[in-house]
């Protein structure tokens, strides 16, 4: 028997659409099963039992973009892999998001001077909402950065403002 | 068999295209303090071929019964200097049955890079040679399969050579 059973009336609750969405959305954000390099590693750590990217709602990882909201980067973007993450990410149904995570996708990392096939972070594809820092960063890190965007998400607002009063 | 053998061998079966022999050695000390006459090096022992006959030479290592190099463990190149006339040609021998190992260089000109490929002697040159090609532009007449194997296949230039320029943009994407 759970916590809040037998805890309540027979009641009703009042709350602002926004409010309930975000909710909805936030608390349920599936990743891509999406990895391009060591980063992946952290990233895998973070979706097992240790770390367990599920309490937060976002341990869904989807092998479609059609059924992802959430796009992980997880690794070193070459020129090649860009065009397909940007296919990738154009793919994704609204609203989605992108985390750039550790120091390649956020801007080129090791590979910064010389790789000449590194793209010099993912933002130059796809618009990114997050950046995490680390090489890789830990899984403790990518929780942080999920936390972040649901923040973000909780800041969001789909309702239509009233027209100003003139 | 030790290098010297490997090499003994090769000169008594006058194995086609061999040019010479480089063996590591000490630093010789010059006359002034702190200046060396020569710099010594590390590494292997190798021989050097001329890379027109690489084929020949590959298919007497391979099939001659003292040496018995069955396997190509590594084909590569080096460009070690921007002003140097020559790219390094690299290769690894092994022979598991003979337990030995043998490491083969050739000097191909800048001006006119192209050797034959040795994919008739070894296959396991045709990945090797894909590389080398798009990193060194050298081409390897007669590889069966001669298309990029890392780079887009609309790559300009050749990133590991030292006169690399490296690029502005690639499909409208910086690469600042």
């Amino acid at each position: 028997m759970g916590l809040i059973e037998h805890q309540f009336e027979e009641n009703v609750l009042t709350t602002r659409v926004d409010w309930l969405l975000n909710w909805a959305r936030l608390n349920s954000i599936w990743p891509m099963t999406f990895g391009l390099a060591c980063c992946a590693i952290e990233m895998m750590a973070v979706g097992a039992a240790h770390h367990d990217i599920d309490r937060f709602g976002a341990g869904a990882f989807r092998a479609s973009p059609r059924q992802a909201d959430l796009m992980i980067v997880a690794g070193t973007v070459n020129f090649k892999m860009g065009e397909r993450v940007k296919r990738l990410y154009d793919q994704m149904p609204s609203p989605k998001y992108v985390i750039a995570m550790g120091a390649c996708a956020t801007g080129g990392g090791p590979y910064f001077k010389f790789g000449y096939t590194v793209m010099k972070g993912v933002d130059r594809c796809v618009p990114v909402d997050v950046y995490i820092a680390g090489c890789p960063p830990r899984p403790e890190a990518l929780l942080e950065g999920l936390m972040k965007l649901q923040e973000k998400i909780r800041r969001s607002s789909v309702v239509r403002k009233p027209a100003r009063m003139a | 068999m030790d290098f010297q053998g490997i090499h003994d061998r090769l000169r008594a079966v006058r194995a086609p295209g061999l040019l010479g022999v480089d063996e590591p050695r000490a630093a010789v000390p010059g006359a002034k303090h702190g200046e060396t006459k020569d710099a010594g090096r590390g590494g292997d022992p190798f021989v050097l071929i001329d890379p027109q006959r690489i084929v020949e030479f590959l298919h007497v290592c391979r099939d001659e019964d003292r040496l018995r190099f069955e396997l190509l463990v590594d084909l590569t190149a080096t460009d070690p200097k921007a002003e140097e006339p020559n790219l390094w040609i690299n290769l690894n021998l092994l022979s598991v049955e003979r337990r030995q190992r043998l490491a083969v260089k050739a000097l191909l000109p800048k001006s006119a890079l192209s050797m034959p490929s040795s994919t008739p002697i070894y296959r396991a040159a045709q990945w090797h040679e894909r590389e080398c090609a798009e990193m060194y532009g050298i081409t390897f007449v007669g590889h069966p399969d001669p298309r990029h194997i890392l780079l887009p296949d609309d790559w300009i230039g050749y990133p590991l050579r030292k006169d690399y320029v490296f690029p502005k943009e690639y499909h409208g994407i910086s690469c600042e």
